[in-house]
């Protein structure tokens, strides 16, 4: 089989560059990674200096994602020879038993961690994570309920705890999840469009007036957020449609709305300037508005 | 009792999507031929548009794609049929309650509209069984009908062509109605890869 090298035309240091984005982005290409990682560790190695413990940790972790245990072993051995009685590595070899379903072992792995390091929060995560993976989704939301009552600021906890709340259909406490977010990170549009879509699922006008704020702001915050725009189109036509609103909010939320779909036709336009296949989205668009048209009553 | 099945490209369609993202929850909308069907005629999923991956149960974009699609269905002369959804666990087969709610909004405009569970399962290189459950609406619960080869309109032909896209990672091309709001160039109808099922059949 051609070489990841051969088949992109790319050098090393590219690739090993590669690996470092999707690293710092949290990408979870696992395909990808363990494709241009092995080639990197196989044929490369003696020139990615200390660069390559952290690239054993990543093709690793690729690895168990794509059931490659020959690979996540070597990986995990390599480590292990390196950094005797580390923590970091040990929480590595739990998660290949967790790969395995090994779901016990991997427990005993974790709570050693923590009887020598009752602070460590990966090992803590990684058994919320087997709950997750369990089914058990009224335990995880629980145990990570009290894991953030001790550690407040983990963001990736406070939005792993909405998205179990989301699952279990509680929209309200993955709203008070989503508010935590928006407190510590109010630049950010996609936790204040996502906090729009739980309150437009919860329903009723309150919500949806809230819903349509939030989704404004998160337009404001970056004006190119499709959802957003998306978002407050329905909102505003909703709340312009309904009995339960006076007709100062109606007539206000129509123009909302008027405004979002012209926003919307004019983003389909300049997406489908030149190509075929987008004009017939473009079509499907217009006449989805037209439809959808609400007259002030 | 009407039987549902589904077209070659509609079921690779549908199961390109849940590989592409293993690790997420997906879901899709499956559509039909909006003409009349004599009695006892199954209902014939032609193609499936695949919706969104990760957290699936919010309503907004779902409310937007069903009302698009709509529209999208009407000038094609189709109908929207069904609805998929591949849970985020393997093990996880059953449909939640989104899933029964999106299916009984379809329900109200196609009467004989089917809930399709993906098997995570039995997702495998070699196709050796059809990874997907089917849920009929019977007093007002969804009951899944026994899995079997039937599903599909031509079995073979599906499985054969199934695992060659697999083989080709020809999900990595796959654009979800979350893909087109990522970026509206993207295409949810995915011409290229109806033209690849269309080649290999």
């Amino acid at each position: 089989m051609a070489s990841v090298s051969d088949m992109y035309d790319v050098t090393w240091e590219e690739m090993r560059d590669k690996l470092r984005k999707w690293r710092e982005e949290n990408y979870r290409n696992s395909e990808q990674i363990v494709e241009v990682g092995e080639e990197l560790i196989q044929e490369h190695a003696s020139k990615l200096g200390d660069d390559i413990w952290i690239i054993y940790e990543q093709v690793m972790i690729a690895a168990l994602d794509c059931s490659r245990d020959d690979l996540a072993t070597t990986c995990l051995h390599e480590l292990q020879k390196q950094f005797q009685g580390s923590h970091r590595v040990k929480r590595l070899a739990g998660m290949r038993l967790e790969a395995l379903e090994r779901y016990d072992e991997a427990l005993k792995m974790y709570n050693d961690i923590l009887q020598d390091d009752s602070t460590n929060t990966a090992a803590r995560k990684r058994k919320i994570a087997i709950l997750k993976a369990q089914g058990k989704s009224t335990e995880a939301i629980r145990e990570l309920n009290e894991y953030l009552e001790q550690f407040v600021g983990d963001q990736e906890a406070w939005h792993e705890l909405a998205e179990l709340y989301i699952n279990e259909h509680d929209y309200a406490k993955a709203a008070f999840s989503l508010e935590e977010l928006m407190m510590t990170n109010p630049h950010n549009h996609l936790y204040c469009e996502q906090y729009a879509e739980v309150k437009y699922t919860q329903g009723g006008i309150e919500n949806l007036e809230l819903s349509r704020k939030y989704f404004a702001q998160a337009l404001k915050l970056n004006n190119r957020n499709m959802r957003a725009l998306f978002g407050l189109y329905m909102s505003a036509s909703h709340i312009g449609a309904s009995p339960k609103a006076s007709a100062k909010v109606k007539k206000d939320n129509v123009k909302y709305a008027a405004w979002a779909a012209s926003q919307i036709n004019r983003a389909y336009q300049l997406a489908g300037h030149g190509t075929k296949e987008t004009k017939c989205s473009l079509k499907a668009v217009e006449e989805m508005l037209e439809s959808m048209q609400i007259m002030p009553s | 009792m009407t039987v549902i099945k589904l077209t070659t490209q509609a079921y690779c369609k549908m199961l390109l999507h849940a590989a592409k993202y293993p690790h997420c929850a997906v879901n899709g909308l499956l559509v039909a031929e909006n003409q009349k069907r004599k009695d006892g005629q199954p209902v014939l999923c032609v193609d499936c548009v695949p919706l969104f991956h990760g957290t699936l149960a919010l309503a907004p974009m779902m409310e937007i794609a069903l009302t698009l699609i709509d529209t999208w269905c009407k000038e094609n002369k189709y109908v929207i049929a069904g609805y998929y959804q591949a849970n985020e666990r393997i093990k996880e087969t059953r449909p939640n309650q989104f899933a029964e709610k999106v299916a009984a909004r379809i329900a109200e405009n196609f009467s004989e509209a089917a809930l399709i569970m993906v098997d995570n399962s039995n997702i495998s290189m070699g196709c050796y069984d059809p990874a997907i459950s089917v849920f009929e609406h019977h007093d007002n619960k969804w009951k899944c009908r026994d899995a079997s080869i039937d599903c599909c309109e031509d079995w073979s032909e599906a499985q054969k062509i199934m695992s060659a896209l697999l083989e080709d990672r020809s999900y990595d091309s796959l654009i979800d109605f979350d893909n087109h709001l990522d970026d509206l160039r993207n295409d949810w109808t995915n011409p290229e890869i109806n033209k690849s099922i269309l080649h290999l059949c």
